[in-house]
């Protein structure tokens, strides 16, 4: 029997509060050279969820063109975020501002504790996370690769925990993996690694760690060329998921054979 | 006495919007504010005074003296 990968991928879908989606990687949209190439990369990545910001809108530059034209929300899910929030009150008000719009109640919820490490407030984010749960929101809150607070945030009502593999933008992959393993092995919700992802093969050894999806913005945007990054982190997402799937082997530590003993 | 009283055709009012002074014709209402700003209405979300004021309350919502007027809208972001 064949199976297809096109059939193997439709087959395996994931749920966020009841929403399907088919890729697994989630993509960010900041940092571009140009809205046109933002665009174009989303495409090139395959994703079907994508994350932007709220900002006040530039009175001087009047009429011009806004995100909107570059991105449909009726392509794409749009998940905005609450950077820049250091309160919980301050990412509450930047989520109720989102939902305003009538485009999406998804929010990715981040609450930072300081700038130079833009780690979360533990405490903060999960005070705004069973906020927002109870306002009808969709929550996927970003947090560190700590197994409590991830198991805090699932039972204060999160629908995805998103830990970072390592600190926003910093490139470095997944710091902790088995972190990782435990927070996959104690929670039932969704979890995703978003941030500190630098190249394909970071993606690819957290989508082998059995997370359900990746979240990266920098990764594709400040390649050096970010058109080929994203088709690379598309691969890499899919290539991870299906080593996941079909299972590696165990290592070892000395070698084993691959062709039969010699018998002549 | 007869005293010559200016009539006041177009009282003007300040309205902070987005940090910026501004000002308005008396009575403005939040849609008109938009429109005049030149802001593509479609794509923006309006706070007053800290309250969020859902689009098809602007035209109705009177702005007064002093309002703190914020235009949000999505930019890029991860």
């Amino acid at each position: 029997m064949t199976t297809t990968l096109e059939k193997i991928k439709s087959e395996d879908t994931y749920q966020i509060n009841g929403k399907t989606f088919t890729s697994r990687l989630l993509v960010g949209t900041g940092k571009y050279a140009t809205n046109e190439l933002m665009g174009q990369c989303l495409e090139a990545s395959g994703t079907q969820i994508v994350t932007v910001a709220l900002r006040r809108v530039n009175l001087d530059n009047k009429g011009e063109k806004t995100l909107l034209d570059f991105i449909d929300p009726k392509k794409y899910t749009l998940l905005p975020n609450t950077a820049g929030c250091y309160s919980a009150e301050e990412a509450i008000r930047v989520a109720h501002l989102a939902r305003a719009t009538g485009i999406s109640d998804f929010v990715k919820l981040e609450v930072l504790h300081d700038e130079k490490t833009l780690l979360p407030d533990p405490l903060a984010t999960l005070e705004a996370t069973k906020t927002l749960v109870k306002e009808g929101f969709t929550v996927m809150t970003y947090t560190s690769d700590d197994p409590v607070m991830a198991q805090k945030l699932e039972q204060a009502g999160a629908h995805a925990v998103m830990p970072a593999g390592s600190p926003i933008g910093s490139g470095q992959g997944v710091l902790n993996p088995n972190n990782i393993r435990i927070i996959l092995e104690k929670l039932k919700c969704p979890v995703l690694i978003d941030a500190g992802v630098g190249s394909a093969s970071d993606v690819a050894v957290a989508m082998e760690l059995g997370v359900v999806a990746v979240l990266l913005n920098t990764a594709i945007a400040h390649a050096k060329d970010p058109l080929k990054m994203a088709h690379a982190m598309r691969h890499a997402t899919e290539a991870g998921r299906l080593s996941y799937l079909a299972g590696r082997i165990p290592k070892k530590l000395y070698a084993q054979a691959s062709t039969p003993l010699k018998d002549f | 006495m007869l005293f010559f009283i200016p009539r006041k055709v177009c009282l003007s009012m300040k309205v902070l919007v987005n940090g910026e002074n501004k000002e308005f014709n008396d009575g403005i209402s939040l849609e008109e504010l938009i429109r005049q700003l030149g802001v593509r209405k479609e794509t923006v979300v309006a706070e007053v005074n800290r309250q969020i004021v859902q689009n098809d309350q602007r035209p109705g919502w009177k702005l007064a003296e002093g309002d703190q007027v914020e235009l949000i809208q999505f930019v890029g972001g991860g």
